[in-house]
């Protein structure tokens, strides 16, 4: 057998499971040996261990974690049984993770719920009655139909914790059809800091790692060998680039976590610090004259649009001077001398990549971390070049659209508490249980969520439930789920969702190599029971309302948008990637320095902002002349942010940095914003220490939280192989800060903060800073089936009885930290501060 | 799998009818059909070696080995070890993937400690087709070593008396609690790593080689001097660098470890306990 090509491959996938096994099954015993194993990876085949039967290969993509990646189903008698990462995958080379693996699990679990299911004791009485689908969308129809025939179809509020591209179009499609603009999403609890700092200077979001090129890497607050975003496609060219290409690794983080531990030196930090110590690296670089000037011209240092190079330079030397690598030590632990080496190495390095996540943003100021880490990466010239820190390319995909409501309006409790946070860019999603429950801004009448479960994932947890709880807060609960959870026990109907292992979409996540990759998932098994994939149910659901959407089903939406979409098209459009799964452009050389594209700026209505230096299109903007623009000026005009055409820099006009999200700016990066100015947050980079830290008796301790290797946050408990290896969730903690309350390994301890106890147990480590506890937080479920939660879940008609529940031989569930957390925003992005909770410990 | 027709044989007879045969009841050393096919015939020496400076404690090798082979919950057929040492702030960790060493046996008789305790082996005789076509004859047992190196259980041979899961130093085996032992169904049958047989028989890696995403896990033939296993085995000089090469079984799986970590990080099996061999995450 040879290895498998492109070539063979898509014969291999249109062929069905039996003909295959016609030519190989049974042929074991006599093909023992015979054949050589190619040194290369190859895959894209499986066999039955059993029968020796080649199973059914088919493209299609996970969906276990946000990285999404492209992968091939293995299908034996219509049966899923194994999952792999795509061979011909430009991003994941491949590779699935453990998560990944365990996607078998998520259709097979024994509590899976497979039909819909109404409620008939009282909210979280756990008293269920299957109905039809019929019955429930005749029911969901009823109530939405009310809401928008009298003119408020904001009261119909749709919530998702995970939908992305067509999952995310179908949704909005919808729900635009319909006219609600009361979406809520979940990315403030997840990084949006990081993305609100990003959209403040380079005017997108979505940073990628280049560590195929580059030539050193200094990571803070991100555990990418264990998790990210995109972490089959980052985490695997991190390993090869630091053992193959021996790259240095420098990994700041309160926790020696797999990622610190694979690196050349684990820096323990204090939480909070990040920051600090990215201003005092640009400290030493300036001071030292380690910075590279190539950058600078595309940089905004002060409020002159105008400056030199040599002001600019000035400026930032001025801006970090108190950041000494002395300061920084003193308030984050780290030894000055280990800042400088560090410092010196990244700013000397041909190339750079500076990597920030969670650990770094999700605090008090966070959105500011990240405006440090930008900067950083500018002064060094290793931004969106080879090697550095770089914006991210994912496939752009084109969709068909149906006809919009008339009426479309919002509650606005998507966006926190009036004055909470100055740029939401992402919502503030957990305040939006806290803001129901106020009701001052409204409460929505239908409360409809999927793949969400916010009485598990926000702060105060246990508060958001019981306002969920209760029915006089909202009157109809509607939940989309394939699993009986913290949340779902509060809905008062269960829609029963399909797994992403068996539905179709396609699917656009950032690739790691700058090369966008168009790849699909689709339907690997025919959905379990009555299962239904939302985007299948949506348009039956506006048939019933009265209204029509442009697309019969989630395959259809699928097929048309892969017939309109530039390149796939072209390739063979959806025949092509049932087959194929994945497909790019081959001549595609990478996206590398959008910023240095010049541009021609002649074009009709388009004029020179004086204050700016932007070229903008005042036809584009709200004003009524050519004058009026000019004498309001670019920044003063409304509309003027999708009128911006260049960045005049010298003589020379280029595309630069342009504002394409919410934040109105020109140009340049925005180090000074006048958008942070304005709203009395700092204009430049800085360290504002987190006010709760700044109070800390002695006996307290600061709670982080973090992600394992084998677990998502919310969404995997009931994996039973999973759940295996990662059961319990004991607080790490430092022997030092232990003994100093006397607490042993392994002992319970109570852990307090303002917000609540809870009652757990230690794990003694040498691998945590002093001062701190951290506990994982996908653990301690309430309800998660069997696996997840040890006890069955109590909903009728599940999946049938896995043969492996008898063989469950962990008795503990962790516990879950998000009950002592309190629900607080970054003032600035409004991004949920995981990271900044102080508590007490103490021997329970 | 393939039905074998039986050859009712007592252990007694088998052993006597062999015995003018110069490589008698030994697991390894192949029979040929011919002296003309001895000189010629040559199998693949299955092998792995794992590199520590890659492996990221990630545990996809440990779930997709779930996955692929339905191994049961409440055991492993491989797992990733990984240890904290050190003291605060110069603190180290590191991981450590195991699995079955597919072992060639002590240098006196070449037969791994697992197969030697089997009271079914050796059992009936079965024939291995080399690459270049030629065929070797072994025997088979309830445990037995085939001609690839590759250290395999036939279930329905099985009696499920336990003794290669007590003889393994390295404590890779366990009972399924899924299959009965074929030859006495009050009893389940013993499991453990294949190599995933089923798919290197059919020109594919390893499950858990598939979807190492550090390429910490290599596969393949260590008797083929250009293969990549066989020129790290050489480069890095690993002979020796295998567990427990004390105990003399002669382990097919190496370690790169630059770091000497080897020794430090592996947690050896308890006596008559297999909880080393259960994978957790802290």
């Amino acid at each position: 057998m040879k290895q498998l090509n492109r070539r063979n491959f898509m014969t291999l996938a249109a062929l069905s499971g039996g003909a295959l096994a016609a030519g190989i099954g049974g042929g074991r015993e006599a093909l023992a040996g015979s054949v050589k194993i190619p040194s290369v990876e190859s895959s894209g085949r499986d066999f039955s261990p059993t029968t020796g039967k080649e199973r059914k290969a088919i493209p299609t993509a996970c969906w276990q974690c946000v990285t999404r990646d492209a992968m091939i189903g293995f299908v034996e008698d219509g049966r899923l049984k194994k999952l792999e990462g795509h061979p011909n995958s430009i991003r994941t080379l491949g590779k699935l993770c453990a998560k990944g693996q365990a996607g078998v699990n998520q259709v097979y679990f024994p509590d899976r719920i497979l039909h819909p299911l109404k409620r008939v004791g009282k909210r979280g009485e756990h008293k269920w009655k299957r109905i039809s689908w019929n019955e429930a969308l005749d029911t969901v129809a009823g109530k939405l139909k009310e809401l928008r025939d009298a003119g408020t179809p904001e009261l119909f509020m749709y919530q998702y914790g995970r939908h992305k591209a067509s999952q995310a179009a179908t949704m909005y499609d919808f729900m635009g059809a319909y006219g609600t603009k009361t979406i809520g999403n979940h990315t403030s609890v997840c990084e949006a800091a990081k993305w609100t700092g990003q959209e403040s200077l380079w005017g997108g979001m979505y940073d990628n790692w280049d560590y195929d090129n580059t030539d050193f890497v200094v990571i803070f607050g991100s555990n990418n060998f264990e998790t990210h975003t995109n972490h089959i496609p980052t985490s695997q060219r991190l390993i090869r680039a630091k053992v193959d290409r021996g790259v240095p690794l420098y990994v700041f983080d309160v926790r020696l976590s797999n990622t610190a531990a694979k690196a050349d030196k684990w820096v323990p930090i204090k939480p909070g610090k990040d920051g600090l110590i990215m201003l005092s690296m640009i400290n030493v670089i300036m001071n030292e004259g380690l910075f590279k000037k190539d950058h600078f011209k595309f940089m905004r240092v002060t409020p002159d649009y105008h400056a030199s190079t040599n002001d600019k330079i000035a400026a930032v030397k001025a801006n970090v001077a108190k950041f000494t690598p002395e300061f920084a030590e003193k308030e984050s632990g780290v030894p000055a001398d280990t800042i400088r080496e560090i410092a010196r190495g990244f700013a000397k390095a041909k190339s750079a990549c500076l990597v920030t996540y969670r650990g770094t943003v999700m605090h008090y100021h966070g959105a500011d971390q990240e405006r440090a880490a930008m900067l950083l990466s500018a002064i060094t010239n290793n931004l969106d070049r080879p090697g550095g820190r770089v914006m991210g390319v994912g496939a752009s995909w084109k969709h068909p659209s149906s006809p919009k409501a008339k009426v479309a309006k919002t509650l606005h409790i998507k966006d926190g508490f009036p004055g909470e946070a100055a740029y939401p860019t992402h919502h503030v999603s957990q305040q939006v249980w806290p803001m129901i429950k106020d009701g001052t801004h409204g409460r929505p009448k239908v409360y409809w969520w999927s793949c969400y479960n916010p009485a598990y994932i926000n702060g105060d947890n246990k508060g958001v439930a019981a306002t969920m709880a209760d029915e006089s807060i909202v009157p109809f609960q509607i939940c989309t789920t394939i699993v009986y959870d913290e949340s779902a026990q509060y809905a008062d109907l269960i829609l029963p969702d399909v797994t992403y292992l068996e539905r179709w979409d396609w699917e656009d996540m950032v690739s790691a190599n700058q090369i966008a990759e168009f790849y699909i998932r689709q339907p690997l098994v025919k959905p379990l029971g009555e299962s239904r994939c939302q985007g299948d149910v949506w348009p039956e659901l506006a048939k019933k309302i009265g209204f029509d959407l442009v697309y019969s089903s989630k395959e259809d939406f699928v097929r048309q948008s892969c017939e309109m979409t530039p390149g796939v098209k072209e390739a063979g459009g959806f025949e092509y990637m049932k087959k194929e799964g994945v497909w790019h452009d081959p001549n595609d050389k990478g996206n590398y320095g959008f910023y240095e594209q010049e541009v021609d700026a002649s074009g009709d209505g388009v004029i020179l902002d004086a204050q700016t230096g932007v070229y903008w299109n005042w036809k584009k903007t709200g004003a009524k002349s050519e004058k009026e623009a000019t004498s309001a000026g670019y920044l003063k005009t409304s509309g003027s942010k999708g009128s911006y055409v260049a960045q005049k820099i010298g003589n020379k006009t280029y595309k630069a940095y342009p504002p394409n999200t919410s934040f109105l700016k020109g140009g340049l990066l925005d180090f000074y914003s006048d958008n942070f100015a304005a709203k009395g947050l700092p204009a430049f980079p800085t360290y504002t220490p987190i006010p709760e830290h700044q109070k800390m008796a002695k006996d307290e301790l600061i709670l982080t939280t973090y992600k394992v290797a084998v677990h998502t946050h919310s969404r995997t408990a009931h994996c039973k192989w999973l759940t295996e290896i990662k059961h319990d969730n004991p607080g790490w903690i430092n022997p030092k800060t232990a003994a100093e309350r006397g607490i042993k390994d392994g002992e319970a301890v109570k852990v307090s903060s303002q917000q609540g106890e809870i009652t757990t147990t230690v794990h003694l480590t040498e691998g945590i800073v002093p001062g701190v506890i951290a506990i994982s937080h996908h653990l301690g479920r309430q309800h998660s089936g069997v696996y997840g939660s040890g006890k069955t879940s109590p909903t009728p008609g599940g999946a049938s009885a896995d043969p492996d529940a008898k063989n469950i031989w962990w008795d503990k569930h962790g516990n879950h930290p998000n009950v002592i957390i309190p629900n607080w925003s970054d003032p600035i992005s409004g991004t949920q501060r995981w990271m900044d909770t102080v508590v007490r410990v103490k021997k329970a | 799998m393939t039905k074998i027709n039986k050859v009712n044989i007592s252990r007694r007879k088998l052993l006597s009818s062999t015995a003018g045969v110069a490589v008698a009841g030994v697991a390894t050393v192949a029979v040929p059909a011919t002296a003309e096919a001895a000189r010629k015939a040559k199998a693949p020496r299955w092998g792995m070696v794992m590199d520590l400076r890659k492996c990221i404690g990630c545990r996809a090798c440990t779930v997709s080995c779930k996955a692929e082979n339905d191994v049961s919950l409440g055991r492993f057929r491989t797992v990733i070890q990984e240890k904290t040492w050190g003291t605060f702030p110069n603190t180290r960790k590191a991981f450590l993937p195991l699995m079955c060493n597919h072992c060639e046996g002590s240098e006196k008789d070449k037969v791994p400690p697992c197969v030697k305790a089997c009271p079914e082996y050796p059992g009936e005789r079965a024939k291995f087709k080399t690459p270049d076509g030629k065929t070797i004859r072994y025997r088979k047992g309830a445990t037995y070593k085939r001609p690839d190196g590759l250290v395999l259980i036939d279930k329905a041979a099985c009696v499920g008396c336990g003794k290669c899961i007590d003889a393994c130093p390295y404590g890779v085996r366990s009972f399924d609690p899924f299959v009965k032992a074929g030859k006495d169904t009050t009893k389940q049958a013993a499991d453990k790593c294949t190599m995933c047989d089923h798919r290197i028989d059919n020109g594919i890696e390893p499950a858990c080689v598939n979807t190492c995403q550090g390429r910490s896990r290599i596969f393949g033939d260590l008797s083929d001097p250009n293969s990549v296993v066989a020129k790290l085995v050489k480069e890095h000089n690993l002979a020796n660098n295998v567990l427990l090469p004390e105990e003399g079984t002669r382990p097919q799986v190496y370690y790169i470890d630059p770091e000497g970590v080897l020794k430090d990080l592996y947690r050896k099996r308890k006596k008559g306990k297999l909880d080393h061999y259960m994978d957790q995450i802290p």
